[in-house]
């Protein structure tokens, strides 16, 4: 019954209000959705802040460049079989939670951050843990599974090097019978430097020994350990081989840029018949398999090459960056490889 | 007037109140949620929400297409459509309503009555409840309904009878419950409503009353509406003083005779006055001409009256279809303007049903010509009271030819004169083939009806027999009637019956080459129209009936 006239209005009535009432909810939702909630300016605050009102921790926070560095001393870290303590353990995801909340909503340009525990009765004894933010992202929003977000994250139990360095000059100084005051100054002049590479990260007797982590490393890193890993994991790796180290570096030179394993894995006594190159391949095989995995997830493009090292021999395979991808199954042959020797 | 207003616009409103404050509540809640999460999850989670509504629209959608499909969008006891408008919205004016002068002067003391409430209860009057229109189709009655509604200012709330009935039992009723609960709240909101219920029969016909024990469902949605009624008039008992949900006037249309409308909704309290609705008159469809006329280019020499006399019996709906018609038959024939020859073809096309085309052989054809031309010859030449709009042979509708007669002036009476012109022009169709054949077809039997129901009708109820029996003796059970009245009364149809067909074979006898030359242009031309017609007896130097 009601004229076409007034269909229209109540129409165009009803449209204006939907479209005020999506309007404003857009409005309110994008304006809440902006700011983030640890401005660049508050992040070390904002982490030590939580981690003292929600977990009662103290902790201590640096940043060098694009890697917040979260130092936590703990009253017992380790028991008596070396092992970590269910509490330690439980207080180190407070931590890694806490550095993952902020890293995560912050404005701060933040790639890395990276937890170091440390025992205060055993200084010298320290965990260091690097997270990559994208990672923490990624598994976040499933994009990575639980298992493979675990193998991308560096986790290291080690004695402190600069620990290890300060207390061997330490008993040189001793033996020279040098004043003490001087002990300090030549520490701090001669031998209290940055870190080079990951394995030098840590905490000594109140100083930070931090450097800026890059992907680069942070993926040589990953895939030293992944290598030593599969070495455990996979049947026939473990029953033929002994795993005795496995080192990952980034080389960036000006005319090229690799990446640089160095394996030593011997054969143990009850492996099968094979002839020692075969079974040199089959390392040199899970070396290049693991790398191209690694550096396929995360679309790293920037080198020129990998170099697998048998540290044994100085020999070496070199694979191109493009030839890669060749290793992806565990059955690849090493045709695109060749054989250099390193020095 | 204003907080009643508000309560109302609430009470009617309220779920969609509910809703858009559960709306705001959920908008309020969302923000307070959303500003309580860190940017990176509050950032997944608006990430999320383009996805989210694109999956609530398409459930939606699926629910809506569920719903629709189903129930038609609504349930079983609500309403089909938007039943209400204000009265100012309808606006259709006195004005608007065409001739129909007296009803109009009617309607106008009843909006008096309805506006005026305080002064009909100060003198102890009684306020009226309801009006019921009865009249033929297309006459108006929603028109002047409407403007009822106009002119008092109320909400109109209107629903067609046939809207109560469904397939389920109670579903008729409950929508009756339905439509004055709206009414009382409208007449809360606004001193008062009118409910408007078109086709009033579907509802309001005489209720059965089953022998088992069950009635129809039609009675329990008229037991409703008496109910409904009833209350109006109980609030308006108990409260001693008006009360503006109390005011509220029931109009009822129907198309249906007076008797078939059930005693109890015709009975005073209820549908208080009774309107009757009749076609307009001549000077009225002269009006109504004039007003559709004036929505459409036509020809101004047009004689508007011309076009009322040749729509004798023509509601103001058959004049808006003529010019709407015409209107289609000028465009088809690419003229700017309609001419009267378009309104003739409109008239002819509503009356005689549209042209197509038999064939039929050419024995039967001369048949159909001979029959017609009999039909043409003695109403031309016998009948006091018709002219001869039109002849034709081609077929229409069930009709193998027509002769189209045409009142020459709007009559209220038949005089006895006229029926026994009407059962002659009937009996000439037969006399004719009979006179060029010397055999007739089947093609008599409608005209055969005709003649014996008006023979009939003179002899048993209208007392124009020539025996002198008087009185309706079709009123008198046919068991309490004696053979020998019967017989004599039948023997009296008898003698109408053939007096008049031996009136009609002298005349077709004697006008043979009238007859032979009408059958002759019949066949030929198919269609003779009046002038045509007119020109041939001319020739023949016969004057018609009346001029005579």
């Amino acid at each position: 019954m009601l004229s076409s006239k007034n269909t229209a209005r109540c129409i165009r009535m009803r449209r204006k209000f939907f479209l005020l009432l999506v309007t404003d909810y857009w409005l309110l939702v994008t304006f809440i959705g902006c700011g983030p909630s640890y401005p660049e300016t508050r992040v070390k605050e904002s982490i030590i802040k939580i981690c003292k009102k929600e977990y009662g921790l103290d902790v201590k926070v640096a940043t060098v460049g694009k890697t917040i560095t979260i130092y936590l001393p703990l009253t017992q870290l380790i028991d008596f079989t070396f092992a970590i303590t269910k509490e330690a353990s439980e207080k180190i995801n407070d931590v890694i939670l806490t550095a993952a909340r902020v890293t995560l909503s912050t404005d701060a340009k933040v790639d890395f951050y990276c937890i170091i525990a440390h025992d205060v009765r055993i200084p010298e004894i320290q965990i260091v843990i690097v997270k990559y933010v994208d990672d923490v992202k990624r598994f976040l929003l499933n994009d990575i599974s639980r298992g493979e977000y675990s193998k991308r994250m560096l986790v290291d139990i080690r004695l402190s090097p600069q620990a290890q360095k300060e207390r061997a000059i330490k008993d040189v100084f001793s033996k020279m019978k040098l004043d003490e005051k001087w002990e300090d100054q030549v520490m701090n002049e001669f031998f209290r430097a940055e870190p080079t590479g990951l394995g030098e990260m840590g905490y000594w007797e109140g100083r930070f020994y931090i450097k800026d982590v890059t992907l680069a490393e942070f993926l040589a890193e990953q895939t030293a350990n992944r290598i030593k890993m599969e070495f455990k994991e996979d049947r026939f790796l473990s029953d033929n081989f002994l795993m005795k180290s496995a080192k990952g570096t980034y080389v960036s030179k000006e005319d090229e840029r690799y990446f640089r394993f160095d394996v030593s894995a011997a054969p143990n006594g009850e492996a099968v018949e094979m002839s020692a190159q075969e079974l040199q391949n089959k390392v040199n095989q899970a070396a290049l398999r693991i790398a191209y995995q690694v550096l396929h997830g995360y679309r790293f493009e920037d080198f020129n090459y990998v170099l697998v090292v048998d540290i044994t021999d100085d020999r070496a395979t070199k694979v191109l960056k493009e030839d890669l991808k060749n290793f992806r199954s565990k059955n690849a042959k090493l045709d695109g490889a060749m054989e250099v020797e390193v020095y | 007037m204003i907080s009643r207003k508000l309560k109302l616009f609430i009470k009617v409103y309220w779920v969609r109140f509910a809703i858009l404050l559960a709306i705001l509540l959920l908008l309020v809640l969302a923000i307070w949620g959303m500003m309580s999460l860190e940017s990176f999850y509050r950032n997944i989670t608006l990430a999320q929400l383009p996805m989210q509504i694109l999956l609530v629209a398409f459930n939606a959608a699926i629910f809506v297409f569920l719903y629709m499909s189903v129930l038609g969008g609504r349930g079983f006891t609500k309403f089909s459509k938007k039943i209400t408008v204000r009265g100012e919205l309808v606006n259709i004016k006195w004005s608007d309503v065409i001739g129909m002068d007296s009803i109009k002067e009617e309607s106008k003391e009843v909006v008096e009555l309805i506006k005026d409430r305080v002064r009909v209860k100060n003198i102890g009057g009684k306020i009226m409840r309801g009006i019921l229109m009865f009249g033929p189709p297309g006459c108006g009655k929603t028109y002047l309904a409407k403007a009822i509604a106009t002119e008092t200012g109320l909400p109109f709330v209107s629903m067609s009878g046939s809207e109560f009935v469904e397939l389920f039992v109670g579903v008729g009723a409950s929508r009756m419950r339905q439509l004055f609960k709206r009414a009382r709240e409208l007449a809360y909101g606004y001193g008062g409503c009118i409910v408007f219920i078109d086709e009033l029969d579907a509802v309001g016909r005489n209720r059965v009353f089953s022998a088992y024990g069950g009635t129809e469902e039609t009675n329990s949605t008229q037991n409703q509406l008496l109910a409904e009624m009833d209350g109006l008039q109980e609030m308006e008992d108990k409260s001693g003083e008006a009360r503006p949900e109390q005011n509220i006037v029931v109009i009822g249309a129907t198309n249906a005779p007076e008797e078939r409308i059930d005693p109890a909704l015709r009975r005073p309290g209820r549908f208080d006055r009774i309107l009757y609705i009749d076609l307009p008159s001549l000077q009225d469809r002269e009006k109504i001409f004039e007003y559709y006329l004036g929505k459409v280019k036509y020809d101004k020499s047009i004689d508007i009256g011309r076009l009322a006399r040749k729509s004798v019996h023509k509601s103001p709906a058959d004049i808006a279809n003529v010019v709407k018609e015409a209107a289609l038959i000028a465009t088809r024939n690419r003229r700017e303007e309609i001419k009267f020859v378009d309104f003739s073809e409109a008239i002819e096309r509503i009356e005689l049903g549209l042209k197509h085309k038999r064939i039929l052989t050419p024995r039967e054809k001369e048949m159909v010509a001979y029959h017609e031309s009999g039909h043409l010859i003695t109403t031309y030449l016998l009948h006091p009271t018709e002219d001869v709009f039109k002849a034709s042979i081609v077929s229409r509708r069930h009709t193998l030819g027509v002769v189209w007669p045409q009142p020459r002036e709007e009559l209220y009476t038949q005089s006895k004169e006229k029926l026994l012109a009407d059962v002659k022009v009937y009996l000439s169709g037969y006399a004719a083939e009979k006179l060029k054949f010397n055999t007739t077809a089947d093609g008599v039997w409608g005209d055969f009806k005709q003649a014996t129901t008006i023979a009939h009708a003179m002899v048993w109820m209208l007392g124009m027999s020539e025996a002198g029996f008087l009185g309706d003796y079709t009123a008198i059970p046919q068991s309490q009637l004696s053979d020998s009245i019967k017989e004599k009364l039948n023997n009296e149809t008898d003698k109408i019956f053939k007096s008049c067909l031996k009136e009609v074979e002298e005349l077709l006898k004697k006008e043979r080459p009238l007859l032979d030359r009408f059958a002759k242009e019949l066949i030929e031309r198919e269609e003779l129209d009046y002038d045509e017609i007119d020109a041939i007896f001319k020739e023949y130097g016969k004057m018609h009936t009346n001029a005579a």
